[in-house]
């Protein structure tokens, strides 16, 4: 939450009610109040069509209550007819009269004039992988599967260490200029790309992903997804044309050691 | 009386903790009064504490030893494939520094690098690490180089005045002192990095270097400002043939040559978009005429990464950028891509399907001569030993990527050459030749020769920067048609001949869109008025209605009751 917007707000409110308003001023005091939380109110901003779904409901819930009796009716007609009708009134409502077309055309005005913007893709981040991958003539069960060094951690540490030293090497060597040194996805050519690469560092990343769905993904690269998410966009190469399937293993192990991150376990289905 | 106490008390613990907050220890400040000491005192080698350097050490291990290598000597796992170099920390030279040439930079200036890294270079900046944690690295940093330690070698910062107002005359100066202290040797007459020094530049330890583009300071190594650009050519970069010119010039004339290159680029950031917008034109497009046809359509500017995704790889493209334009007519299209190349290479061959070697990759970060002991003079005669480097054996190229079909909903073709199932039509220009020839690809290893002659072009070079226009009728037997109000997918692709790309080894760029803009854009007049009419008739009705049904209802009153009219107004 904005906590000075909400302070504003509720102290307007306030003040109205100090002043004993009436009916119609508390119905635009509540409108607008509204209208200012849903739109500058919360720390992460609301999308501009959410809001104007709920500054529909709220027009609907403010006609509603403004018109659930004879005496709200009149407290809130008696005002704008006296506004249409007394004299002494003329010329404001001439302005009024005026104001409203004109602010109408200022809008048409700009909607006419938004930027241009190529159209998007709304592609999907995370695709579902395959349950099997061919790499190198070799098949992989993604499903089953799991990393084949992972246990060298409990059963030869030196073994392992070995692994993720070779997995260090490789993403220098290859991965560092998209995905960066800090695995931050802030590599050298990471403003020439769109999508940008997958930071790693960020923990709603590798962490809710298996270590088998990362090979497929390094193995497969960009052309290796599947249509809902974009392959002909993404800069991700396939690396079973460059890296061996023990490089691959051994970078996958890097990644997670680097980042003090774990993957996914697979996840058992408890018969009973 | 009490509240008031509390208050006192309040505001009072309040202070506390603000001045306690504000003198924790920061890096920065504790090092910059040290530096000042020292610059009072007798200059004494600071290389911080064991502890300090201790913890630099296992930060190094983490985040450095990939690049600069166990040993600080640059030769780390993944120097393979960078150029520029990782730096080599035991040579104790420093191209970013605010001390004189050849000398240690101090270890603010070591700070700041590391915070700031050095743009479009391996070199990130490290924004996230603590003052404490980056100044730590500074000091292990020092532990390659035994001259750190030496009394005798300790920096002294030069002097920086503040920046003079950049003006019209200092531009002007510092264009003529720019000619005459020979900055075009290498950076070219228009500082687009093509001197006719460009091509033989090599670095101490005899890697080739290219001549900073001065017309796009965001990828200048020490920073975009004119600050920056002045400490540059205060200092000299070492290691590299960028020399000082400290000595050489008085400070104003240093200022003068800084506003004359700020004023080449007349921006610090670039304006990278996403979107060429074409513009009608009314008459029928002239090749002949160059590019001045395009005076009116907007530039769009498009960054290029290297081709590191299909085998063949190219790290370090030598094209930053292209600025793209885009005009038609009743018939044609045409597209002007323009970019910086240090010099024209047409003596060799082109061809999008040139095989690279695996080897390539690794070589060409190899050094190409023997390390020099002195770094390349620049400033020797051009006639004499530093001769122009031999003509290329690859021309510079540069080639259009777009859909062979119009694109079913946001479905492209692969973004490097296209895929098995959707192709891409390619213009390309073998720049040695007078005309593009266009390829249909269907993937990096299937691109084929497919020359409809529908496409048309024309190419020239002018100091330091290739004007390349293709033509080609909006509608065409190969490849999709350009249709008003619509949006296109479009790439490109840059060889420079001279840093040996070709086929898969070259700069690239994303797919971005081409917008055939309407010739009639339609005016929002029509549809103002039409909402202000319609809106100022609904508001009358409303009023009138109103007003209608008041006066009758008091009509009613009065012949019922016979009572005033004006009663009704309560």
């Amino acid at each position: 939450m904005n906590i000075p917007v909400v302070l504003a707000v509720a102290a307007v409110f306030t003040f109205l009610r100090f002043r004993r308003a009436n009916l119609l001023v508390w119905a635009g005091a509540w409108w607008v109040g509204l209208y200012v939380i849903f739109r500058f109110g919360f720390s992460a901003p609301i999308p501009a069509s959410v809001v104007s779904l709920y500054m529909g409901i709220v027009s609907i819930a403010i006609l509603a209550y403004v018109s659930s009796s004879e005496q709200r009716r009149e407290e809130i007609s008696g005002p704008l007819i006296r506004f249409m009708t007394d004299k002494r009134y003329t010329a404001l409502l001439g302005a009024t009269v005026v104001a409203i077309p004109a602010l109408a055309a200022a809008n048409v005005y700009v909607q006419m004039n938004v930027p241009l913007e190529p159209p998007l893709f709304p592609r999907t981040v995370h695709p579902a992988s395959p349950t099997e991958i061919t790499v190198h003539d070799k098949k992989i069960d993604l499903d089953a599967g799991e990393n084949p060094f992972l246990e060298l951690a409990v059963s030869h540490p030196e073994e392992f260490r070995k692994h993720v030293e070779n997995g260090r090497r490789v993403y220098y060597q290859n991965c560092v200029f998209c995905h960066g040194d800090n695995m931050t996805a802030n590599g050298m050519f990471v403003h020439g790309l769109d999508p940008i690469p997958t930071n790693f560092a960020d923990q709603g990343a590798i962490s809710i992903l298996r270590d088998t769905y990362l090979f497929w993904r390094i193995s497969k690269g960009g052309p290796g997804l599947p249509e809902e998410a974009a392959p002909w966009d993404t800069a991700m190469p396939a690396w079973e044309k460059f890296l061996t399937e023990e490089e691959i293993w051994d970078t996958i192990l890097f990644l997670y050691e680097f980042t003090g991150q774990k993957p996914r376990a697979r996840e058992e289905v408890h018969t009973q | 009386m009490t509240s008031r106490l509390i208050g006192l008390s309040a505001l009072g613990y309040l202070a506390v903790v603000i001045a306690v907050l504000c003198g924790a220890p920061s890096g920065p400040m504790e090092a910059q009064l040290r530096a000042l000491a020292l610059s009072d005192v007798e200059a004494q080698p600071d290389l911080g504490t064991e502890a300090q350097r201790e913890s630099g050490k296992v930060l190094y291990a983490k985040y450095c030893v990939q690049c600069h290598g166990e040993k600080g000597d640059g030769a780390g796992d993944a120097t393979l494939h960078l150029l520029p170099r990782p730096r080599d920390f035991t040579t104790g030279k420093f191209k970013i520094r605010t001390t004189p040439s050849g000398a240690l930079p101090t270890h603010q200036d070591l700070v700041n690098i590391i915070r700031r890294g050095m743009p479009y270079t391996s070199m990130p900046a490290w924004p996230n690490l603590s003052d404490q944690d980056v100044s730590n690295l500074a000091y292990y940093t020092k532990t390659f180089s035994p001259d750190f330690s030496v009394a005798e070698s300790v920096p002294k910062p030069l002097e920086f005045p503040a920046a003079p107002a950049s003006t019209s005359e200092t531009i002007a100066l510092g264009k003529k002192l720019y000619e005459e202290n020979g900055c075009l040797k290498c950076h070219g007459a228009l500082g687009r990095g093509d001197g006719p020094s460009a091509s033989t530049l090599l670095d101490d330890l005899g890697y080739p270097i290219r001549a900073a583009d001065l017309t796009q300071p965001w990828t200048f190594r020490g920073g975009p400002t004119r600050q920056d650009i002045f400490r540059t050519m205060t200092t000299g970069l070492n290691g590299t043939p960028m020399p000082s010119f400290a000595d050489a010039l008085p400070a104003e004339q240093r200022w003068a040559i800084t506003d004359f290159i700020a004023s080449l680029s007349g921006s610090e950031v670039p304006a990278y978009t996403n979107l060429v917008v074409a513009k009608h034109a009314l008459d029928p497009i002239d090749l002949a005429k160059g590019a001045e046809v395009f005076a009116s359509a907007p530039v769009a500017r498009f960054p290029i990464v290297g081709q590191i995704m299909e085998p063949g790889r190219q790290f370090n493209p030598a094209a930053t950028s292209v600025t793209v334009q885009a005009i038609y007519d009743a018939e044609s299209i045409a597209l002007l891509v323009r970019w910086h190349d240090s010099r024209a290479d047409r003596t060799g061959k082109a061809d999008p399907t040139l095989p690279v070697p695996l080897e390539e990759e690794v070589e060409a970060a190899k050094p190409a001569a023997a390390p020099a002991a002195d770094p390349a003079d620049p400033f020797a005669d051009p006639a004499g030993a530093a001769a122009e480097a031999p003509p290329s054996e690859f021309n510079d190229a540069v080639a259009i990527q777009i859909p062979t079909q119009a694109p079913t909903g946001a479905r492209k073709p692969y973004f490097i050459f296209g895929d098995a199932q959707n192709s891409v039509d390619l213009w390309f220009f073998d720049l040695a030749r007078p005309d593009p020839l266009q390829f249909t690809g269907r993937g990096s290893a299937d691109v084929v020769p497919n020359d409809t002659g529908d496409v048309t072009g024309v190419a020239s070079y002018d100091q330091g920067e290739w004007s390349v226009i293709f033509k080609r009728p909006l509608r065409a037997s190969s490849g999709v048609a350009f249709v008003p109000g619509g949006f296109l997918p479009v790439a490109f692709s840059v060889w420079d001949g001279f840093s040996r790309e070709r086929g898969n080894s070259r700069g690239l760029t994303a797919w971005y869109s081409v917008y055939v803009e309407p010739e009639v854009v339609p005016s929002a007049v029509g549809p103002m008025v039409r909402t202000a009419l319609f809106l100022l008739v609904i508001e009358l009705a409303v009023i009138g209605w109103v007003r209608w049904s008041r006066r009758s209802a008091a009509e009613r009153q009065g012949r019922e009751g016979g009572s005033h009219p004006a009663a009704t107004r309560a």
